[in-house]
């Protein structure tokens, strides 16, 4: 009997695990479409669509790797726009990331109208990036902007910003550390969550400021400060918002991002395949990136025994 | 007689000490944030001041901090060729579904990694963490092709919206997730003793108790939809569906050497934003403050 008992009690529960199951595949329908249609598929299809010569008119050429041969050896723009897509997202990532935690680490400090600094350094967060480009724009202008109003206020020469190849991406640059909001309230999180004890005993023991810095915030931030360094690489060797607002890849071509040259090439010069072989190539170069992070990470990542 | 005294106020010195210490340190900390946000909030301030100016005392030197007089005819000016109303309706006509869309899957789905056991779940989460690291530009072109040249919608919404019925990204679903995990699961066994089905559970009561992360997510993807250019620009051909980001692009294409009336309508952009930040900057930023915890 009891034996009975056992089995339509197993019955009743698979039929129960049957129906959560249901369940689940029924909530995850959206992430099923997203997965299939929005992500997976098309990036197979980038990859094939660069095997290919079209013009999005007529029938689609094979070309094999011709396509990928041209970008390598024949292509003006390649080599300078992987460049500029390095150094732009460099510059970038690390601007924003010090700046963020600096001052992210002032906030935790006992100061007055905490919420209020807080908010205000997140406003530059919520700005649409065409309207932030369009004023910075202004900003950077040459003769009247204001930044060459405060350069030469201070006695220093004016400088070209974006009209200058050399000046362009850290011009840029400079926009997208304004724009890290985000990063701060996140790091601000993180920093809140370091267990004050620490703090203390090392206070005790004497430890200096910098001593605690390094040894208790810094490895108790770890998570937080390479999950901000994963998001904002990845986000920023995508860059192709201030080419297409502001600088249509120059001055001589400073600019000239790898998106944007995707875009280009696809958009405006009706090259699909061609462009979908620059795609490629632009996966495979974030992946290395990725790659390279999590591997390193394993080394400078410190995870609380208790931890999850 | 000052054995004893003089330990006594050296200790204090030692306490005090260590309290102005404190002190110093709390204001050189206000004093440098302060600072930076006079420096943060400058730029926002410079383009709100040339928009009330006259081009010529706009090209003046040196430049007045500000206004001698305020030209608030500039946005009326700007407004005869800036079609702000229209920019305005459009923008939120695609954002408003989006945003709606994004969030109500991206909850179904952080419910299902969150709660429920069925098979298969660690291949398709690993593969829903793959999107994220996934470039948004390597799918442009065969998403171009599959919106215009399969599913004929080309010059409407529709490629805009549609792929934010996919939980707006993984990211959001994952932030869904975190958040209900850190629910004590008793609240819904509870409610299901009770006899409320799943989907009732989670509505009314998961849901409730996940608003910070929700909050969030919506902010989220308002947020990117706001910053979105390139997706608006390769599918929006129409002078009649024209966004905040096309309009103000074309107009400054057009008018680039009138920069007040360029600041003018960069104001009138970034304004409904802004108002939308200030109404609800607490419950975001707290918001965000909360979930950054549970990760």
């Amino acid at each position: 009997m009891s034996r009975n008992k056992g089995i339509t009690k197993k019955k009743k529960r698979s039929s129960a695990t049957r129906k959560e199951e249901m369940t689940a595949y029924l909530c995850l329908i959206p992430a099923f479409l997203g997965l299939t249609f929005i992500s997976y598929l098309p990036t197979l299809a980038a990859f094939i669509l660069s095997f290919f010569d079209w013009n999005g008119m007529t029938a689609p050429k094979f070309a094999g790797i011709s396509n990928y041969i041209q970008i390598f050896t024949h292509d003006m723009s390649f080599w300078p726009s992987l460049k500029a897509t390095l150094v732009y997202a460099f510059i970038t990532v690390i601007g924003s990331l010090l700046y963020s935690l600096v001052i992210a680490m002032l906030l935790n400090m006992k100061v007055p109208a905490r919420t209020f600094w807080r908010a205000v350094f997140f406003i530059p967060y919520m700005l649409p990036a065409i309207g932030v480009f369009t004023a910075w724009k202004w900003l950077y202008e040459v003769n009247y902007g204001l930044f060459n109003f405060i350069l030469r206020s201070m006695g220093c020469s004016p400088m070209q910003f974006l009209d200058s190849p050399r000046q362009v991406l850290p011009s840029l640059a400079l926009i997208a550390v304004w724009c890290s909001g985000n990063l701060i309230v996140i790091f601000l999180a993180g920093l809140q969550n370091v267990p004050r004890v620490y703090h203390e005993a090392a206070q005790i023991d004497g430890a200096s400021y910098w001593q605690r810095f390094r040894y208790i915030t810094l490895p108790s931030i770890s998570p937080i400060i390479f999950y901000n360094l994963l998001m904002a690489l990845i986000t920023n060797l995508q860059v192709v918002t201030p080419a297409l607002a502001i600088t249509d890849g120059g001055p001589q071509n400073a600019s000239m991002f790898l998106s944007y040259l995707i875009y280009e090439y696809a958009f405006e010069r009706y090259k699909l395949g061609y462009s979908a072989a620059y795609a490629a190539i632009f996966f495979v170069l974030v992946g290395i990136f990725t790659v390279v992070l999590f591997r390193s990470s394993k080394s400078w990542l410190f995870y609380e025994e208790d931890g999850e | 007689m000052g054995e004893s005294k003089t330990l006594n106020t050296n200790q204090a010195g030692k306490l005090s000490n260590k309290k102005v210490n404190e002190k110093i340190g709390s204001g050189v900390a206000t004093a440098v944030l302060a600072i930076t946000a006079v420096l943060v909030l400058l730029p926002l301030y410079w383009i709100f001041r040339s928009s009330l100016m006259s081009n010529g005392t706009l090209y003046a030197y040196p430049p007045s901090i500000l206004p001698k007089e305020w030209l608030w005819g500039n946005y009326a000016t700007t407004l005869e060729t800036f079609d702000y109303w229209l920019y305005f309706k459009n923008t939120f006509t695609l954002i408003v579904p989006c945003v709606t869309a994004g969030t109500i899957t991206a909850i179904f789905c952080g419910y299902a990694f969150a709660r429920l056991r069925f098979r298969g779940k660690k291949i398709i989460f690993t593969l829903c963490v793959g999107t994220i690291l996934l470039p948004g530009m390597v799918t442009l072109i065969p998403l171009y092709l599959f919106w215009t040249r399969i599913c004929h919608l080309g010059g409407t919404y529709w490629p805009l919206i549609l792929p934010y019925f996919t939980g707006g990204g993984f990211f959001n679903i994952y932030l869904v997730r975190q958040f209900i995990t850190t629910i004590p699961k008793e609240l819904d066994e509870a409610a299901e003793i009770d006899g409320a089905s799943r989907m009732r559970t989670l509505w009314t009561i998961i849901v409730p108790a996940i608003r910070p992360a929700i909050t969030v997510v919506i902010l989220m993807l308002f947020i990117q939809l706001w910053n979105d250019l390139l997706q608006q620009l390769i599918y929006i051909n129409d002078m009649t569906k024209t966004t905040f980001a096309i309009g103000l692009t074309n107009f400054t294409g057009s008018f680039g050497t009138k920069w007040n009336y360029a600041m003018a309508a960069t104001c009138m952009t970034i304004a409904p934003g802004l108002v939308i930040y200030i109404i609800g900057q607490k419950s975001f930023v707290e918001g965000i403050v909360l979930t950054g915890m549970k990760n």
